[in-house]
């Protein structure tokens, strides 16, 4: 679905992101895990089109970034860290704005509209101004709007950030439910969540690529893993200095 | 883009914003129409209506652009756009169209007053002229606006996009008369012609990301300038008056309405505005490679 080749972004002097490779497969859940600061929201924004590399190859869905770029962009679904929502529309408004933005037919729209809406439990709220909602109805909003022109892949920035106990384990039933006709890629540096929803995870640290973790194979501890991989690239980094 | 058009236009008239600004033009041309055109009777409202009232042109435009781009990225909600299968052309032309078409609101209600004066016994040439400097005052808009959303593509805060929009108009706006001021010989065209070259130059190095040949687009540029001076000193004077008219951009509209109808300044407001739309896409390109 996804192949990233010696991937590299640098803002300014800073690199965010260091040749960096990686395949994501088809119909699998991944967790891109790192602590603050790794380049996972980076890596992200490269992925959907939103920022271009400064080096490297990336396809999405066998299209190259950013020749195809447009071609890409109609494959993948995305919920940034902070929801792309305009306030003074009404949720049924921003949906189908969504929709139509995302190139869906007009026929389909209404439809398409709704089963979002229903996914992921919007439908009391559609004619409510986005102003309004709580964070985590926005939070939401935004899921439906990365679900909207059935993308085959589907990204979600931290997903369930601000949200309360309960909201989390229904958003992340409704990760599982979409891991099993989408390739779902999620971020988090919450442990607990990647190990409950996710089958594979790749973990970041520093801007590298740490390890790339089978989460039904791998019979270690995930945190003891996280923390051994992430403490690695700090002491060599010192050494270094 | 047609998604981006009709969000843009809607947003306008959820608020106060389309309600308030159309009203501002409307009344600054209801007086003038009103004292001028029916009051003394005289039938050219291009002149006495539409030219009066520019100068509240330079306060329309920045407060209407300053929100279209700076307000996106703000919000963040740029994200949805820029990963959406829109090109970004499609975006900032999607936009400019919604600007336009809430700008197009007041020109009709103008369009009207023409109509009364022409049925109040205008003959139909002054009628005809009067269409033909509204459609120049929509024109300038366009370009007017086009400039506005450029300085809203280069900021994510809205007052500073209104200021700098006003400054760049106001700009414009004098230009005529500060153009006395550099009544300028050939050794001042040559150094503002270097200035120029050199950013242009920068601006290739940065774009191709190549030191080497901003260096040479800038020796190249260098070497045709000197050769200039010191062969056709005159040209460089000529190409620097001529560089400074472009940059009035209400000028044209003042000699369009004192009656002399002409193509090329439809042609020059239509450049500006496709200059300055390239202009801002270029700008939101710029950002994501950054």
């Amino acid at each position: 679905m996804i192949e990233v080749s010696h991937l590299t972004k640098k803002y300014g002097s800073r690199l965010a992101v260091d040749d960096i490779s990686f395949t994501v497969e088809d119909g699998v859940i991944y967790g891109l895990l790192g602590p603050n600061g790794a380049g996972k929201s980076t890596i992200m924004n490269i992925l959907t089109g939103y920022l271009a590399a400064t080096e490297g190859q990336v396809t999405v869905a066998g299209h190259p970034l950013p020749e195809e770029a447009d071609a890409a962009k109609a494959c993948v679904g995305y919920l940034p860290e902070q929801p792309p929502l305009y306030p003074e529309m009404t949720v049924a408004e921003y949906l189908d704005f969504a929709a139509e933005l995302k190139g869906v037919k007009k026929a389909d729209r209404s439809a398409q509209v709704q089963s979002a809406a229903r996914r992921t439990g919007l439908e009391d709220v559609l004619p409510r101004l986005i102003r309004s909602l709580s964070k985590g109805y926005r939070q939401r909003v935004g899921v439906a709007q990365a679900l909207l022109g059935s993308p085959q892949l589907i990204i979600l920035d931290e997903p369930t950030v601000g949200l309360d106990p309960a909201q989390v384990i229904e958003l992340r039933r409704l990760i599982r439910e979409l891991g099993r006709t989408h390739t779902v890629i999620l971020s988090s540096h919450i442990l607990s969540e990647v190990k409950a929803v996710c089958d594979k995870a790749l973990i970041l640290s520093q801007g590298h690529l740490a390890a790339v973790v089978d989460l039904a194979a791998e019979e270690r501890d995930l945190e003891e893993l996280f923390l051994e991989l992430t403490a690695l690239e700090e002491t060599s980094d010192k050494k270094e200095d | 883009m047609l998604a981006i058009y009709k969000r843009e236009l809607r947003s306008f008239f959820h608020g106060m914003m389309g309600y308030v600004l159309t009203a501002f033009l409307l009344a600054a041309s209801g007086i003038y129409f009103l004292a001028l055109n029916l009051g003394y009777g005289l039938t050219d409202f291009g002149y006495y209506t539409l030219y009066r009232t520019i100068f509240m042109l330079l306060l329309y435009f920045p407060v209407l652009a300053m929100r279209s781009l700076a307000e996106e990225r703000r919000a963040r909600t740029d994200q949805l756009l820029l990963t959406s299968p829109v090109s970004v052309w499609g975006i900032v032309v999607g936009k400019y169209l919604a600007l336009c078409t809430v700008f197009a609101l007041p020109c009709l209600a103008d369009g009207v007053m023409i109509v009364v004066l022409w049925l109040l016994g205008g003959t139909a040439s002054a009628c005809g002229a009067n269409f033909a400097a509204l459609l120049c005052y929509f024109l300038l808009g366009c370009a007017a606006i086009a400039v506005c959303e450029f300085c809203s593509g280069l900021t994510e805060n809205q007052i500073i996009a209104a200021v700098m929009g006003f400054s760049a108009l106001l700009l414009a706006y004098m230009m005529p008369s500060l153009r006395s001021m550099f009544n300028a010989g050939s050794a001042v065209a040559l150094v503002v012609f270097t200035a120029l070259s050199a950013g242009a130059s920068l601006a290739v190095g940065l774009r191709t990301r190549s030191f080497t040949l901003g260096c040479f687009c800038f020796a190249a540029l260098c070497a045709g300038l000197s050769a200039l001076f010191l062969l056709r000193s005159a040209w460089l004077t000529e190409a620097f008056s001529a560089v400074l008219s472009a940059l009035c951009l209400f000028a044209p509209f003042e000699e369009f309405v004192n009656n002399s109808f002409s193509i090329p300044t439809l042609v020059y407001y239509l450049t500006v505005t496709v200059l300055f739309l390239f202009f801002t896409a270029q700008g939101i390109e710029k950002r994501r490679w950054n």
